[in-house]
């Protein structure tokens, strides 16, 4: 563990990490342990444990977030936001906390090969276009059942559906994170934990 | 700071028949990407059930993608998002309006998350429809996102009259998939001990089994499949696999393409890390009441399953061409 420093404290952390507003009753977590209980990941990843996140963001300790392995191990089943007694949205805050661990240069082995689909989908207005021989597979099990050889989106709904992503800056965004630089990650949460990892 | 997750007035568990309401004569069915793709015997076998049913189905060529997937593993900020979902749903207010029925219940929870942050973000609504005005679009949030499986359920007393070939006991395992379970709000069943695929399942004559890990999540969101394969998902699947194949589970149902993905092609990588071996053919529970129904075999597209679905087949007296 490394040596903690007062810069790697930040109070305002929470409101860092909810960039977008939109985890807003986070504070009146009660630390009850339920999302932990009731994870999936948790049950395989020991040192996985959401309601440590949680207590890390609101104490502002940056420490161990960003460089976690385990934050990448979430499924986002939102079993964690089912069971919540206060109904925190935690997937929403995991998803803008791998954000923040991005845009420092952690993670990007876990993002750029779903990406590449995603840089698919704005020519073909749908996720998961396999390669050519996918797609010849595909033709063929669709026209056995008769249906069009290709689901039907119209070139005008790519065009708009492409044209979005460049319009939001999020194209902008991802090509970015093409070249960023790859910092190593590591279990962060395994202190005073069992695990086999 | 205001508490828009707590004071929601809305009943957590509600009836079919609140859900929907009168049972609707026309639905838009929001194009799957998996679903279309992957396994395009889904679409289909939601059209011809809804056929035998009297609903008339609409889809568009202008609808996209609702995008959300790769969004959850934060692959891009939320703004393409919203303004996709906002377009996908605009569209379906401006030129059908009638209710938007998913069957993935990955476009299920994204629509239903998104178009939440769009309804209650008044900044959000405004940026997505500036972007969507230029194609002619605007979001009101008029239209109602529901999942084909509840129209099953709102009909399952149609369904049991239409039977045409009983299951014959056949045991079957579902899978409910998360992101529709997971819905806080106005879903159909209590997310810790669901039975309404159950109850449908019975409805067709089968037997439904209750499995240890039934609630248990595929492992293929936010593309753990992709990253975490070895790690995660493999022995989190084993363990849903183990307690399947325990209770004698001849075919799991899914609703939802994305978990089928998941169930189907995963178990012979499974067996090669010396998992299992299972040998549990996994489908859309359309595919399945389609079965039932009297839906020729071949255009319910058994042909896409990795596990295939021979043995269940045979047990039912029929042949894959029928």
């Amino acid at each position: 563990m490394p040596r903690e420093r007062e810069k790697d404290w930040d109070e305002n952390l929470y409101k860092k990490i909810d960039r977008y507003d939109l985890v807003q009753n986070l504070e009146q977590c009660l630390q009850c342990g339920k999302c932990t209980g009731n994870c999936p990941v948790a049950a395989i990843t020991p040192s996985y444990n959401p309601r440590a996140i949680i207590n890390d963001i609101l104490s502002g300790d940056i420490t161990r977030l960003l460089d976690s392995e385990e934050i990448w191990r979430c499924f986002w089943c939102a079993n964690c936001y089912r069971v919540c007694p206060v109904d925190i949205h935690y997937p929403l805050l995991m998803m803008q906390l791998r954000y923040a661990a991005l845009e420092e240069g952690y993670g990007l082995k876990y993002v750029q090969p779903i990406n590449k689909y995603a840089f698919r989908a704005m020519e073909k207005g749908l996720t998961f276009v396999p390669g050519q021989k996918g797609i010849e597979k595909i033709m063929k099990l669709r026209s056995q059942l008769q249906a069009t050889s290709w689901p039907e989106v119209s070139e005008q709904a790519i065009k708009e559906f492409c044209e979005i992503f460049e319009q939001t800056g999020a194209k902008a965004w991802m090509e970015n994170l093409e070249n960023m630089p790859e910092k190593p990650l590591r279990l962060s949460f395994l202190e005073g934990r069992i695990t086999d990892e | 700071m205001s508490n828009l997750h707590i004071t929601t007035p809305q009943e957590r568990i509600i009836s079919a028949a609140q859900r929907i309401g009168e049972v609707p004569e026309k639905l838009f069915l929001f194009r799957s990407c998996t679903g279309s793709m992957e396994y395009p015997g889904t679409e289909n076998s939601i059209k011809e059930v809804l056929k035998i049913l009297e609903v008339e189905v609409v889809m568009d060529s202008d609808q996209t993608c609702c995008s959300g997937y790769i969004l959850t593993c934060s692959g891009y900020p939320p703004e393409p998002s919203l303004a996709i979902t906002a377009r996908n749903l605009a569209l379906v207010e401006q030129r059908y309006g009638l209710d938007t029925y998913m069957f993935c219940n990955g476009c299920f929870g994204y629509n239903t998350e998104l178009s939440h942050i769009l309804n209650h973000y008044p900044k959000y609504k405004e940026m997505a429809n500036n972007i969507i005005a230029q194609y002619g679009y605007n979001y009101q949030g008029k239209t109602r996102i529901r999942h084909v499986q509840e129209l099953y359920y709102l009909l399952i007393d149609k369904i049991r009259e239409k039977v045409v070939r009983p299951l014959n006991g056949l045991r079957v395992g579902v899978h409910y998939g998360c992101h529709y379970l997971a819905q806080q709000y106005g879903i159909l069943d209590e997310g810790d001990l669901p039975t309404f695929h159950e109850e449908i399942i019975e409805a067709l004559g089968g037997t439904p089994v209750f499995y240890k890990e039934r609630r248990m999540c595929c492992g293929y969101a936010v593309g753990r499949g992709f990253t975490h394969k070895e790690s995660v998902v493999e022995p989190h699947l084993a363990k849903k696999f183990d307690s399947a194949k325990e209770e004698g589970v001849e075919l799991i149902t899914t609703c939802c393409p994305g978990c089928n993905v998941a169930l189907d092609r995963e178990q012979p990588a499974l067996a090669k890390r010396g998992f299992g071996p299972y040998d549990i053919p996994v489908i859309d529970i359309a595919q399945l009441i389609g079965l039932a129904l009297g839906v020729p075999i071949w255009k319910l597209g058994f042909n896409a399953n990795t596990t295939p679905l021979d043995r269940v087949l045979n047990k039912l007296g029929l042949e894959k061409g029928e």
